[in-house]
């Protein structure tokens, strides 16, 4: 069996170009409605419950998410599923309790940073901006690369210049729409991309289960370890008791501040709907994680029952991981529903991209840019520099894109960039809400533990023959626990000289 | 335990899950995105 066979035809080329100009369209169209810098970063407050849903699941469900979720399914089988139900309980959790969502809706403002000014002045938020927007676009610097390898999976095309050529014209097609219409332009999109993305991901679980057989589906391959393949904390499953500690953290935070989720939450109507959003959303969440997996375990099975693919996937040469999903499905899948499949995921792309372009971008800046500026900024202005910092953000996601190669998963680099925002900012934004003696120096502190996460980066080039204590995930924890005491110790040998402004929080 | 199981109705609670919330989303959402829309167009000056 050639490895990049695959069932996409001309008609297959035809759904994706016709889908991938409705945005620009929609872009186009909704121009009109922007006029104040609320109405481009949080679409004017105006999310109903519905909506805030569709666009909630439209950003957390890219493509980027797909392709990592079925390398983790891939690489460790079923008990990868062991993330989203941890995930699912997290997102959950803070929907039912409203925890920090809630109070951040409350306070109507447009950045995470911005509540740091609030509450800790302004030196803190322009930190905090700019490790976020570090973190951040890092943090994003893989998903041009991951879109580029889906789509030449599933398209079968594996010309040694596909990668690029891939790479730039889907940031082409997200940027246009992102810069001309904002939020407004994005919410809209991302409706439309969660009814394709939806059906194609229910499409496609019932074909990818249709061929591996659902009863086999519950059984490990020959080629693997029946243990590990089961059980996340088994020896061998790549995961274990710290890696499962680490995400219960780092989900609980990132679902609370990840700033293009959390920009969802503040663009809800009411602080309720807030609310309501994370509770009904958890399933999308599991969704997100869930069905993914399930189709790079169905790839792992369906490769494994092959020898010639096998041999493709194994040894010095051996293809990246996260080939076997889409290569799976544009074998399975028969030509029309393919190109359904390729829009939806495209699709996916696309939503990640603009909010997270939109997100990052708009941090820069309220939290950098104005801040700093000694005259105060007008609302065009500040839509205009938004608009460079996002064509800029592109440009270099273009450049890391094609320049690194992660030498581990591709959840594995995003969780350890992710740390390096999300341990100081949920530690300041939790202490900042709910502790009245948090201080500016405990906040700054907290702040710059969270680039001790980068550390978690040097061992990946050795291999797994490293200690427990070098491991990306025990530098992630101890990184969450840095930041955790910096914020108390800070606090309390340095407590604020002026008076709280919390009562008016 | 039984993981073969558990994983079992872990799938079975997601696709079925996520197949109401898409039927849910969808049907309420349109309304939501008219409103939405209003609510912008009312705010911008003819």
């Amino acid at each position: 069996m050639d490895v990049f066979s695959t069932n996409f035809r001309t008609i297959d080329w035809i759904i994706v170009t016709i889908y991938i100009c409705i945005p620009v369209v929609i872009g186009i169209m909704v121009r009109k409605y922007v006029r104040h810098l609320s109405d481009f970063i949080v679409a004017g407050r105006s999310l109903r419950l519905f909506i805030a849903i569709a666009t909630l699941t439209g950003t957390e469900l890219g493509l980027v998410t797909v392709m990592y979720n079925a390398e983790l399914g891939f690489k460790h089988g079923l008990s990868a599923f062991h993330i989203g139900i941890i995930e699912t309980v997290c997102i959950l959790a803070i929907g039912l309790t409203g925890f920090i969502v809630y109070k951040l809706r409350q306070l109507r403002i447009l950045t995470i940073p911005e509540f740091y000014e609030m509450r800790f002045g302004k030196n803190v938020r322009v930190i905090g901006g700019i490790l976020l927007t570090l973190g951040g676009i890092l943090n994003m610097g893989l998903f041009l690369q991951a879109g580029a390898r889906f789509m030449m999976g599933v398209t079968g095309y594996s010309h040694p210049a596909g990668l690029k050529l891939f790479m730039s014209a889907m940031l082409i097609m997200v940027l246009i729409y992102t810069v001309l219409g904002g939020m407004i332009s994005v919410v809209l999109n991302d409706f439309l991309q969660f009814v394709v993305l939806s059906a194609g991901m229910l499409i496609g679980s019932y074909f990818a289960i249709k061929t591996i057989g659902w009863n086999d589906l519950f059984k490990a391959p020959a080629t693997v370890d029946a243990l590990s393949w089961f059980n996340p904390l088994a020896e061998g499953s790549g995961f274990g008791s710290s890696y499962v500690l680490f995400m219960v953290i780092l989900t609980f935070s990132a679902g609370a501040l990840w700033q293009s989720g959390t920009l969802r939450a503040l663009s809800a109507k009411t602080p309720q709907v807030a609310k309501q959003l994370y509770a009904w959303g958890s399933i999308s969440y599991l969704a997100r994680r869930v069905i993914p997996m399930l189709w790079g375990i169905c790839a792992f099975i369906f490769v494994s029952r092959s020898p010639q693919l096998l041999a493709a996937f194994q040894g010095p040469d051996a293809l990246n991981a996260q080939y076997g999903m889409p290569l799976f499905i544009a074998k399975i899948l028969p030509s029309g529903f393919l190109g359904l499949i390729a829009a939806g995921m495209f699709a996916a792309f696309m939503s990640t991209h603009d909010s997270y372009l939109l997100s990052w971008s708009s941090v820069i800046t309220q939290d950098i840019i104005a801040p700093l500026r000694k005259r105060g900024l007008s609302d065009k202005g500040r839509i205009f520099i938004t608009r460079i910092c996002i064509v800029s953000i592109g440009i270099f996601l273009l450049i890391w894109g094609l320049w690194f190669e992660a030498p581990v998963s591709l959840w594995n680099y995003m969780a350890v960039t992710g740390t390096i925002y999300l341990a100081g900012a949920f530690t300041v934004v939790t202490a900042g809400l709910y502790w009245k003696k948090a201080s500016k120096i405990g906040a700054t502190i907290a702040l710059f533990a969270g680039l001790l996460a980068i550390l978690g980066i040097g061992p990946w080039t050795q291999g797994e023959n490293v200690p427990v204590y070098l491991t990306d995930k025990f530098i992630g924890l101890i990184t969450f626990l840095v930041a955790f005491l910096g914020m108390i110790i800070g606090s309390l040998l340095f407590p604020d000289k002026t008076e709280q402004k919390e009562d008016s929080l | 335990m039984n993981w073969p199981l558990f994983w079992k109705s872990i799938l079975i609670l997601t696709l079925a899950g996520y197949s109401l919330l898409v039927i849910f989303v969808i049907s309420g959402g349109i309304k939501n995105i008219i409103d939405m829309l209003k609510d912008l167009k009312s705010e911008t000056p003819q």
